[in-house]
């Protein structure tokens, strides 16, 4: 079992980048049942039943870094762990790390993790993501494709794509969001 | 006289700041600060009543199907628009599955570490343990085999330097009064908790068709189509899925989730008499059982002063003194001062930086009638208690006697209004879920097998203004959503949420709200480590929600604790 988890609130301007993207690839590719596409939100430690026993787990968030505003990275688990020490303690912890330190104690947590990151502009309360930010959901949710394939997994492209439901942004910006 | 700030307090949703004065080893002040302003009320209006709920499950991104229904109780209730009683069990069979998750992953995961020593759990011998575990509970996941390969676990982490997410806890304070094997046996429960918090969203998204943000909802009802013919819908099949999920996970509720609170009752009898704070306590009726919501499965009432015998019943949701009672007083939070009733209820940011002689949070002061108000699990069990309920009878009765059966203490209800006390009715409250979630899937169950298979009733709503609130007894708490509606579009939108009633910082006269009340009086043996302090704050099982979630891959600031 594979899980595609988008993480992040839609009402926090950029931090909404992880459903968004969650929302494109779903309406841009299709996978078999076995692959579940979740846009979570902001869940703190209910995160832990979705990585339960999966094979692997791709998780799309905002991810901070010193690169452009702007930036794709991917990220694999490591890359977190050695940092763990400095990790930012956010407004919504436990989150994600403490998720997967605890199943990894309790022998469930992923086979492998992989992080799709974007660096934000601003994560402010907002009815919008940045225009830098959401030009990229369509590249990101190539990436995620390109990840499921290289890993063995089923993943075509829809064709027509339908149209993505973000109901969370304002009218005319969907539009822009859908287009870009 | 040390001044100490923890900010922000961890292991709990969002984010809260807390300050006390210590003097003479003893917290003599207190105040709660949230440091997020929630704005999901000024995007509210101005939106389509039927639509509400999708927005307000946002509100939070844990408790998020508490809104949602709430939500859809208040505009259903601005309409005096009744619900199939199918549509009631499916709500309440969500509320329940929702709660059993919330409380065990606020007891285990969040808050059981306060009282666990980690770093004892490597002297602990596994049969001793296993022992003293088939003593206190017929739970069958305490083998010592199982204990013992869960303390491997802990020893390698000991062992490799790197605690990881544990190397924040107060390892060998003073406070820490539990013997290596009963750390380990708790411990081991910590980690099979984690299956059991999977089963109760199992039973959330099997009814919600998806959680978080269930979207089953309607104004009117459920949208779940029932057909015991088809394979797409609600059928035996399904509800036969979560018989069996509710017969894996009720047995962790009652014999380790109950049996553990009450073994922590035994060894630290200490916080049975610590944190009582504000004993006024409020509880709203929920589980109805039929279409006009008129008999419930669970017992709201208002009790004042700490008197049980004085115990106030709100038997209906149309309470006509709940609903002049609630005001909410801005006086001390950053918003434009003044007291509104709910439905006149503003949100014009006000802020000031922290002043903890005027202004010094995000929360308002909800007040009943004046009074701050005390609302959680231990409100619904202290109210079922005084007012004869039986099932709280019944589930309060084995406490106490689980409790007694470990080591001869003798507890009152009277002592459960205390820091302990709330643990203990979270646990209880549980219990009582776990039986009424059979009854009501045997409702429904009932209803369907007698034909009916009706799930919603259209709105229809009139050209002028309607006001509507409804209420949830949510797993921390009294939830009230409180709705003006005109031509079927919100002009205004207030909730009154658990953690606002419990985080309330000072009123316009100066008295302050339960957490602030409950830390007065607390020992705090070493003013670097206020384990002491963190015990009663996370009794209240406290939730900021509604933030901003984002990791950092360079690594900034991580949490303090500041004392001055």
């Amino acid at each position: 079992m594979i899980s595609v988890i988008g993480l992040g609130n839609v009402f926090l301007g950029d931090d909404g980048f992880g459903p968004l993207v969650i929302e494109s690839f779903r309406c841009a590719y299709s996978c078999l049942p076995s692959v579940e596409v979740l846009d979570l939100g902001t869940p703190g430690l209910d995160l832990a039943p979705y990585l339960y026993d999966k094979h692997l787990v791709i998780v799309v968030d905002t991810v901070h870094s010193d690169t452009d505003i702007g930036t794709l990275s991917m990220f694999c688990e490591e890359d977190f762990m050695t940092h763990k020490a400095k990790l930012r303690i956010t407004g919504h912890d436990p989150g994600l790390w403490d998720s997967i330190a605890h199943l990894r104690l309790a022998g469930h947590a992923p086979s492998e993790l992989i992080v799709l990151g974007i660096n934000p502009e601003s994560c402010e309360f907002a009815d919008r993501i940045s225009q830098r930010i959401s030009s990229t959901a369509a590249r990101a949710a190539g990436m995620i494709a390109q990840t499921l394939i290289e890993h063995g997994v089923a993943c075509t492209a829809r064709d027509p794509a339908t149209v993505p439901d973000l109901w969370w942004l304002r009218i005319g910006h969907v539009k822009q969001a859908a287009a870009a | 006289m040390a001044r100490i700030t923890i900010d922000p307090v961890t292991r709990i949703e969002g984010h809260l700041r807390v300050d006390v004065e210590v003097d003479g080893g003893v917290v003599n002040k207190a105040w709660a600060s949230c440091t997020m302003w929630r704005g999901l009320e000024t995007i509210l209006r101005g939106r389509d009543a039927r639509e509400g709920w999708v927005f307000a499950q946002r509100f939070c991104g844990v408790c998020t199907t508490v809104h949602a229904v709430a939500s859809v109780r208040a505009v259903e209730d601005a309409l005096s628009l009744e619900i199939p009683p199918n549509a009631q069990y499916i709500r309440n069979l969500i509320l329940i599955g929702h709660a059993l998750h919330d409380n065990i992953v606020h007891f285990y995961h969040l808050s059981s570490l306060d009282f666990i020593d980690i770093l004892q759990i490597p002297k602990a011998d596994p049969r001793k343990a296993a022992s003293i575990a088939e003593g206190y509970s017929s739970w069958t996941g305490n083998s010592w085999q199982e204990l013992a390969a869960v303390q491997t676990k802990v020893k390698g982490l000991v062992a490799s330097g790197q605690l990881g997410i544990f190397s924040h806890g107060y390892w060998g304070h003073p406070a820490m009064k539990l013997s290596p094997e009963v750390n380990l046996i708790l411990f081991s429960h910590y980690l099979q908790a984690l299956e059991f918090q999977r089963k109760s969203c199992q039973v959330v998204a099997i009814l919600g068709g998806k959680t978080p943000h269930i979207q089953n909802l309607a104004v009117g009802g459920v949208m779940n189509a029932i057909n015991l013919n088809s394979l797409a819908t609600l059928n035996m099949d399904r509800l036969g899925m979560l018989q069996s999920i509710l017969e894996d996970l009720i047995p962790f509720v009652q014999q380790v989730f109950l049996a553990d609170t009450c073994l922590l009752a035994a060894y630290y009898p200490e916080y049975l008499h610590l944190g009582r704070g504000v004993d006024n306590y409020l509880a709203v009726p929920d589980l109805p059982t039929d279409a006009a919501a008129t008999k419930f499965d669970l017992p709201g009432g208002v009790i004042m002063n700490g008197d049980l015998a004085s115990v106030r019943s709100i038997t209906s949701w149309k309470d006509a003194e709940f609903r002049k009672a609630v005001a909410e007083d801005n006086t001390r939070a950053w918003y434009q001062g003044g007291k509104f009733p709910p439905y006149q209820g503003q949100q014009t940011p006000d802020y000031t930086d922290f002043n903890p002689d005027a202004k010094y949070t995000w929360v308002k002061a909800p007040r009943y009638n004046g009074s701050p108000m005390q609302a959680g699990p231990l409100s619904t069990v202290l109210v079922g208690y005084a007012s004869g309920h039986a099932k709280t009878r019944k589930w309060t009765d084995t406490a106490f006697d689980r409790i007694a059966a470990v080591n001869g203490l003798k507890v009152t209800p009277n002592d459960l209004q205390s820091t302990m006390g709330r643990y203990l009715g979270r646990a209880i409250r549980s219990s009582i879920l776990s039986d009424l979630a059979l009854e009501q899937l045997q409702a429904l169950t009932t209803n369907i097998l007698n034909g009916d298979d009706t799930t919603y009733n259209a709105p229809t709503f009139p050209a002028g203004e309607v006001m509507g609130m409804g209420m949830h007894e949510a797993p921390r708490g009294s939830l009230s959503h409180w709705v003006v509606i005109e031509k079927g579009v919100f002009t205004n939108y207030q909730a009154v949420v658990p953690t606002t009633w419990n985080a309330s910082p000072r009123d316009e006269l100066g008295v302050p709200g339960p957490y602030e009340t409950s830390l007065i009086g607390t020992p705090v043996v070493d003013p670097e480590k206020p384990l002491e302090v963190l015990r009663t704050v996370h009794s209240f099982d406290p939730c900021m929600a509604c933030s901003c979630h984002t990791l950092d891959a360079t690594g900034k600031e991580i949490a303090a604790v500041k004392v001055q």
